[in-house]
């Protein structure tokens, strides 16, 4: 009897019980015990697979960078005088500055443009116009505070998070579904969920595929099915949805993938969640978004220039987002990866060698849909009065227009609509239909 | 070796002195006779009453807890919750002597390995969560600890955690919001946690004002602006954390030097120039008069025990904050004592409350070894490992995902494969006075079996108890545990 079959006939046997007291059950539901209603639905019917084949739009990879990322050192505006003014001791060298060391120059972009050295893993993928980086991105939040700035962009909206609506990417998986979608559309592959799926009933946030088993006999997994099968529930929909993962994980053997292409994740966080996005992708569980994080940018304090604390953090994402479009290989054609920060930092340096809270900062758009090899920037300059409040890079492009765009030209949505609260993104001409 | 609580006192033993005797005991665990009720029965009346506010105003109920409470009564338990004086169970005190990090200054806390500084905060945080009979406060403890939230892997933040948790957030987690906050602001943990060792005359560090303006007193729509951070950043410049040779390390200093003694105003108030480091205190007195404070806390702390906002709560909550002058326990009355609070849609359980909830229900032993905290961090929340200052996240949807997590801990938790947490079902079990089935949706859910709201639960149940062998008990406490119904609180 193959497992299936198992659990059906359980499911009959459990069904011969004395009749459930519905009634009873949902007077109940006011107080005490319990608050979900529960209403005659098959849960396991939404396990149906849709089949794998050619995909027609493209795979969302959306990597948090928590903390703010200064995008100034990321990505150097190294053609403006100003830069080395405000910054006399963070700055990066231009890249012909022979009295440098390699590491403290940055790559040149475009005459304008440099890349930190540590992000040198992504150069070739600009080369080849498989990178777009957008600069001077960012929103209309003005507070400066982490929490607000990451909340707003990740419920899509300007500023504020007025009125609790849930996150964009929800709202994108929400106007996309179909008949037969699996509930691994979306996975986190962080320890919570992030604010972007907030409201996304079929997404699972799963840490690291190789832990994600579950112990005890067979049986407890029907004894499962059956407790978690009918309830409306946050709780026991995600149950059904942890249920139907549990099943499609079973046929992957995750700590036996072997990355093709030579790629060599690092084994930093980041790393090994792009390692396991790309084994998720490649094995047709009908993944089309999925959430990173890598936080740690909050640089305050002697950042470094070259090298230091900035420089191993991009040193990081650098070898991780090199590393995965290798893996992925011709199968980037329909993936799209973006790696946002929720604001840029202040233009100046501080005296204690960091930077403070600031506002614009950059964005890295990857994959076989991007506009590469090109910084799309309105530069707002960096002259006193070019800089926005205490001394901050001006944002000129709204991230929505980046995102939207994203979603309208690479993904499975025909109209915008309500992802972003009613905003009607730009194109900025970073993805190609 | 068993020593009575009151043998202990009337010996006048302190719990340090007898802290050498521990070493005899494997486990934290009630003393016979005060931990097991005589004898207890499944509740009478569907949707207990009592179930709900021991989930939410502790962390649920240990066996007999429910009809302690009926006998109380809903106010009288509150009540005496409220002035949180109850006599720890002898174990606890005992396990909590031999823990270095509430004894010892950062400094020489500095020789152990950090790993093990951070197991014994951990372990402090859930042993006393699990055993205290001043449920309330733990509640608190949770609350505040997340308010004032410090990440333990930050350099030095460990060996300073210990006495943050207790100066800060225990003496003062049911006491006065004003003063929790001073001591926060004097905190080295916080401090440091937040860089105002950088922060200097001339070379500000907003950091901490940042998030002592946003995060910790008036909220970010609490009326401030980026210049009032800059400010109140000023007020604070000059306060440092000791690092000089033969002086108290890991103690604060403030600095006259490096601190900027101009005038400064703060959300239109001025603070008049030379004030040095009395400013702030200048700072602090502006913060908690604020009406934005008693907003913020008011909104928090609804948001935390009720899972939605109540715009009349939440205004009784800030008006006794201005009137009481930031009362914790009075804060906390109209919250309690409200329809909502036993009537209102439930609200998940993160994981900490899980675990702690599943260790209560059980009367489970726990001995000195950190699994338990390998079972939180697989689920998302061990204590003190949130990097940013907003504290762990309270929304059902951040932690739907930790599902899968809580059934492989239910599976080892009953099974005996937490070494070092024994679950004490049959002891329990034989206390109860009625069938196995009733046994088990009593000490989990509150409830007879019979209850509609476990319609789906209970044939299952009755299915692993029909089992033969001598583990029927323990699989069918772990679907009890592993239930949706089990999730919520």
């Amino acid at each position: 009897m193959s497992d299936q079959q198992a659990c059906e006939s359980y499911r009959d046997a459990m069904s011969r019980r004395p009749a459930l007291d519905r009634r009873s059950f949902l007077l109940a539901g006011s107080m005490g015990l319990v608050g979900w209603l529960a209403t005659p639905k098959t849960a396991l019917a939404q396990m149906a697979l849709r089949p794998e084949g050619e995909r027609d739009s493209d795979a969302l990879v959306v990597i948090f960078l928590r903390g703010g990322m200064d995008g100034l050192n990321a990505v150097a505006p190294y053609a403006e005088e100003e830069y080395y003014r405000l910054r006399p001791t963070l700055a990066l060298g231009r890249p012909n500055d022979r009295t440098k060391a390699q590491s403290d120059r940055v790559i040149d972009l475009d005459g304008f443009f440099g890349l930190h050295s540590a992000l040198q893993p992504l150069a070739p993928l600009f080369e080849k116009g498989e990178l777009a980086i957008v600069h001077a991105v960012g929103s209309g939040d003005q507070t400066r505070s982490h929490f607000e700035a990451m909340s707003a962009m990740e419920r899509g909206l300007s500023g504020g998070t007025a009125g609790s609506v849930g996150g964009w990417l929800a709202r994108y998986l929400q106007a996309t579904a179909r008949e037969g979608d699996t509930p691994m559309r979306a996975v986190s592959l962080t320890s919570t969920t992030p604010d972007s799926l907030l409201g996304a009933t079929h997404a699972i946030n799963l840490y690291n595929v190789s832990e994600y088993r579950l112990e005890g006999e067979q049986r407890f997994r029907m004894q499962l099915a059956e407790m978690y099968g009918s309830g409306e529930d946050a709780i026991s929909i995600a149950g059904r949805d942890t249920i139907s993962v549990l099943k499609k994980l079973d046929r992957l053997d995750p700590m036996g993938y072997n990355p093709t292409g030579g790629a060599n994740y690092p084994d930093s966080e980041l790393g090994q969640g792009l390692k396991q996005t790309a084994m998720l992708l490649k094995n047709g569980v009908g993944l089309e978004v999925a959430c990173l994080d890598r936080g740690g940018w909050d640089t305050h304090v002697t950042q470094g220039a070259g090298t230091g604390w900035l420089a191993s953090q991009l040193d990081d994402v650098g070898r991780s987002m090199a590393a995965f479009a290798m893996d992925m290989g011709a199968g980037m054609k329909r993936v799209t990866v973006i790696a946002m920060t929720e604001f840029g930092r202040r233009a100046y340096e501080n005296t204690g060698l960091g930077t403070d809270h600031g506002r614009g900062s950059c964005l890295f758009a990857m994959g076989g849909g991007v506009v590469g090899g090109k910084v799309h920037a309105k530069w707002p300059g960096l002259k006193e009065n070019q800089l926005e409040g205490p001394g901050d890079l001006a944002v000129t492009t709204d991230y929505r227009d980046v995102l939207g765009e994203a979603l309208l030209k690479r993904c499975r949505i025909r109209e915008i609509g309500n992802v972003f609260n009613g905003y009607a993104p730009s194109s900025h001409g970073v993805f190609r239909a | 070796m068993s020593l009575t609580r009151r043998e202990a006192l009337q010996l006048g033993i302190g719990a340090t002195a007898i802290g050498g005797l521990a070493g005899c005991r494997p486990a934290v665990r009630y003393v016979v006779g005060d931990g097991l009720p005589e004898s207890f029965a499944a509740p009478k009346t569907p949707n207990s009453p009592a179930m709900r506010l021991l989930n939410r105003a502790g962390f649920g109920p240990r066996p007999g807890d429910l009809d302690a409470v009926e006998q109380l009564g809903i106010e009288g338990w509150i009540a005496q919750q409220l002035i949180a004086e109850e006599d720890e169970p002898i174990d606890l005190s005992l396990a909590m002597s031999q823990l270095d990090v509430y004894r010892i200054d950062s400094k020489e806390l500095e020789d152990l390995p950090m790993a093990n500084v951070i197991g014994q905060l951990q372990r402090a945080q859930l042993l006393q969560a699990v055993y205290s009979r001043n449920q309330l406060r733990e509640r608190m403890v949770d609350f505040w600890s997340n308010h004032f939230n410090i990440y333990a892997k930050k350099p030095d933040a460990a060996f300073r955690l210990g006495r943050d948790e207790w100066n800060v957030v225990r003496v003062n987690a049911l006491g006065s919001f004003p003063d929790m906050l001073r001591a926060s602001s004097k905190s080295p943990a916080m401090l440091g946690y937040l860089d105002n060792q950088l922060n200097r005359k001339g070379a500000a560090n907003e950091n901490y004002a940042r998030e002592l303006l946003e995060l910790h007193a008036l909220g970010v729509e609490g009326g401030y602006s980026q210049k009032d951070v800059q400010e109140v950043a000023r007020c604070f410049s000059g306060w440092m954390i000791e690092n000089r040779f033969l002086k108290p390390a890991g103690k604060l200093r403030f600095e006259p030097d490096q601190h900027d003694d101009g005038a400064k105003v703060v959300l239109g108030q001025t603070i008049a120039a030379g004030g040095g480091e009395k400013d702030v205190a200048a700072v602090l007195e502006i913060l908690v008069e604020h009406p934005s404070t008693a907003r913020f806390l008011a909104k928090k702390l609804t948001m935390y025990f009720l899972g939605e906002r109540s715009s009349s709560i939440e205004r009784s909550i800030s008006e006794t904050y201005m009137e009481s002058k930031g009362s914790i326990p009075a804060m906390l009355r109209p919250i309690l004592l409200s329809q909502e609070f036993l009537n209102g849609k439930p609200i998940v359980k993160r994981p900490f409350d899980f675990v702690v909830s599943a260790l209560r229900a059980t009367d489970a032993d726990v001995t000195g070894k950190y699994n338990l905290n390998d079972s939180l961090r697989k689920m998302g929340q061990p204590s003190h490992e949130w990097p940013m200052p907003d504290g762990y996240p309270i929304d059902t949807d951040a932690w739907t995902g930790s599902l899968l997590a809580r059934w492989n801990y239910a599976i080892a938790l009953t099974s005996g494969g937490l070494g070092d947490a024994k679950p004490r079902l049959d002891a329990v079990r034989e206390k109860f006075k009625g069938s196995d089935a009733d046994f088990l949706t009593t000490i989990f859910f509150g409830a007879s079996s019979s209850e509609g709201a476990l319609a789906e639960v209970t044939p299952l149940i009755e299915e692993a108890l029909k089992a033969k062998g001598e583990n029927r008990l323990a699989e069918a406490a772990s679907l009890c545990l592993s239930a949706p119904q089990f999730q919520w609180r």
